[in-house]
């Protein structure tokens, strides 16, 4: 059995939320850089909220991811919180009432929980936002699921597309979100909402 | 602590005053604290569509100075100058909401489009049409992908057509498109004397020159599209109400709704002088006031300067003006 229960997936989002609290200077640097420097703060508040949200046992695989997408909508920050809670969002809905996140199920979500960020934040791969890293790591894992690469492995695999979708950002001019009103003077540092999303995925590796 | 303000914690000032203001309707609104919203305590006559709006904080009167009888239902407070969440909305949808639907008026900002958005997508299967508020004519411009005008003082009009038409019984659909019609026939120019400052600090969000107007300003303490030089207030409203009647198309026979909004401590006595200004360059034009308001009615907190809208008025919308409303701060 290689799917992630929902314990596991409690582990999960208590590592990220930990990863997080840990990067939380690194992350308001970056966002010194193209942005108001809110960022980091802004984050560790909706996930302090996660926190006091989530279950010790979870009823199903999305109830953890249900806990961190309530926090993001709750928590007024900017325009990357609302939209970091809708891609929360899809994965609480794919989780909703399962046993446990198989591949294809993680697969689902993350092309669902992209394609919701897109909509409703109007970003595309290359607008140097949170999308560059979830957009390679939501096609990660549906390539993963085509092959039947077990869960564990395909969170691996969606980690490395997302952290390199991510490095990405260092080299492009925005053209949405925040940094668009900096232009290359944001140069040379990585989009902080796709850093948070490389270390959401990296966060899923407990080992 | 700048002297010149009455705050105690600038935090906790938007709750404050939210309680303050359920404490002087004497029951005729209730401040549902979390999720934060204020909504309507009357007899509200039941099956009817709801009507929603919402915003940044700093505004005031503007929203929760008009729910009541005859405009919203309920309005949902953010911080100062920041969107309401959508878990906000969601919860004041909901309790809006007797399953005929609820129209949500939105100022077009990219926080307050995005959560409101977020809120319909998750509220489930209420029924929801939105009505996009983009009066403000300095931003108006042709950027492709842009984020578009912004939303300011029409969103008045918007409030009392829609609340007047959802308090007749007409259905979500007909309140959403008379709500679109104000909104689409309605512009709106502002300039600022003097920038605000925000709660708890004692510097202005900018400075201005010497003898300097900020023209095309928003309502959020940002600069304006240019400055112009100081003048007699009959210039300046001119200044403001030619390009706005001229992008309406305004011509003779043409009947229009005008608001001469203050944007937070202009005083009354230049607001008329200035209402005054804008029926003359109207009549010179052959276009008659159908109806008025003149008053601080979508404020930038302590902000001086005025805005004009003109919208374009017909016998249905006048007569939807004319309806009784009863709120904090609009009652006839």
């Amino acid at each position: 059995m290689n799917d992630l229960e929902p314990q596991a997936v409690l582990s999960w989002v208590e590592r990220f939320i930990a990863r997080i609290d840990d990067r939380v200077q690194e992350l308001t640097e970056l966002d010194r850089r193209s942005g108001d420097g809110d960022f980091g703060t802004n984050m560790v508040t909706a996930l302090t909220r996660a926190k006091a949200k989530l279950s010790p046992s979870p009823a199903d695989a999305g109830a953890a991811f249900s806990s961190l997408s309530t926090a993001f909508l709750e928590h007024s920050g900017g325009t990357s919180g609302p939209l970091f809670g809708m891609w929360f969002r899809e994965f609480a809905l794919a989780g909703q009432g399962g046993p446990a996140f198989s591949t294809a199920l993680l697969a689902d979500a993350a092309r669902n929980g992209v394609a919701a960020v897109r909509r409703l934040g109007s970003a595309s791969v290359g607008d140097r936002t949170m999308v560059d890293a979830m957009a390679p790591a939501a096609d990660a894992l549906a390539e993963a699921a085509e092959n039947d690469v077990p869960a564990v492995r395909a969170l691996r695999l969606a980690a490395e597309a997302a952290r390199a979708g991510a490095d990405s950002t260092s080299s492009i001019i925005a053209r949405r979100g925040r940094a668009s009103y900096v232009g290359e003077a944001a140069l040379g540092a990585p989009d902080p909402g796709a850093v948070a999303v490389a270390l959401f995925f990296e966060s899923a590796d407990g080992s | 602590m700048a002297a010149h303000q009455l705050v105690n914690d600038p935090q906790e000032l938007v709750g404050e005053a939210l309680e303050g203001l359920e404490l002087s309707q004497r029951g005729r609104l209730r401040w549902n604290r979390d999720p934060s919203f204020v909504i309507r305590a009357d007899d509200r006559r039941p099956y009817k569509v709801g009507v929603l709006s919402g915003g940044g904080s700093g505004h005031e009167p503007l929203h929760t100075g008009f729910v009541g009888y005859g405009m919203l239902d309920a309005a949902v407070p953010g911080a100062v100058f920041a969107s309401p969440t959508a878990i906000q909305i969601q919860a004041a949808t909901e309790a809006v909401d007797d399953g005929r639907g609820v129209v949500h008026v939105v100022k077009n900002y990219t926080g307050d489009v995005l959560n409101f958005t977020i809120a319909a997508e998750i509220s489930g299967d209420i029924r929801i049409e939105t009505v996009l508020v983009d009066d403000d004519l300095a931003t108006d411009t042709s950027v492709e992908g842009g984020p578009g005008r912004r939303g300011t003082a029409a969103v008045v009009a918007v409030e009392k057509i829609c609340g007047a038409a959802a308090e007749r019984g007409a259905d979500l659909s007909t309140v959403a498109t008379l709500g679109r019609r104000v909104a689409g026939n309605a512009r709106t120019m502002s300039l600022a004397l003097r920038a605000c400052t925000h709660p708890g600090q004692s510097v202005p969000s900018f400075d201005l020159e010497a003898g300097q107007v900020e023209f095309g300003v928003g309502i959020h303490g940002e600069r304006g599209v240019r400055q112009i030089p100081v003048a007699p207030a009959d210039e300046l409203v001119a200044a403001l109400t030619e390009p706005v009647a001229d992008d309406l198309g305004l011509s003779r026979g043409d009947a229009v709704f005008v608001i001469v909004n203050g944007l937070g401590s202009t005083h009354q006595l230049e607001l008329l002088a200035a209402y005054r200004q804008v029926t003359r360059l109207l009549d010179a034009r052959g276009v008659t006031v159908a109806r008025q308001l003149v008053g601080s009615y979508v404020t930038a907190l302590d902000m001086a300067g005025c805005s004009v809208t003109l919208i374009r008025a017909d016998e249905e919308l006048v007569g939807l003006w004319d309806d009784p409303v009863r709120t904090a701060a609009l009652t006839w």
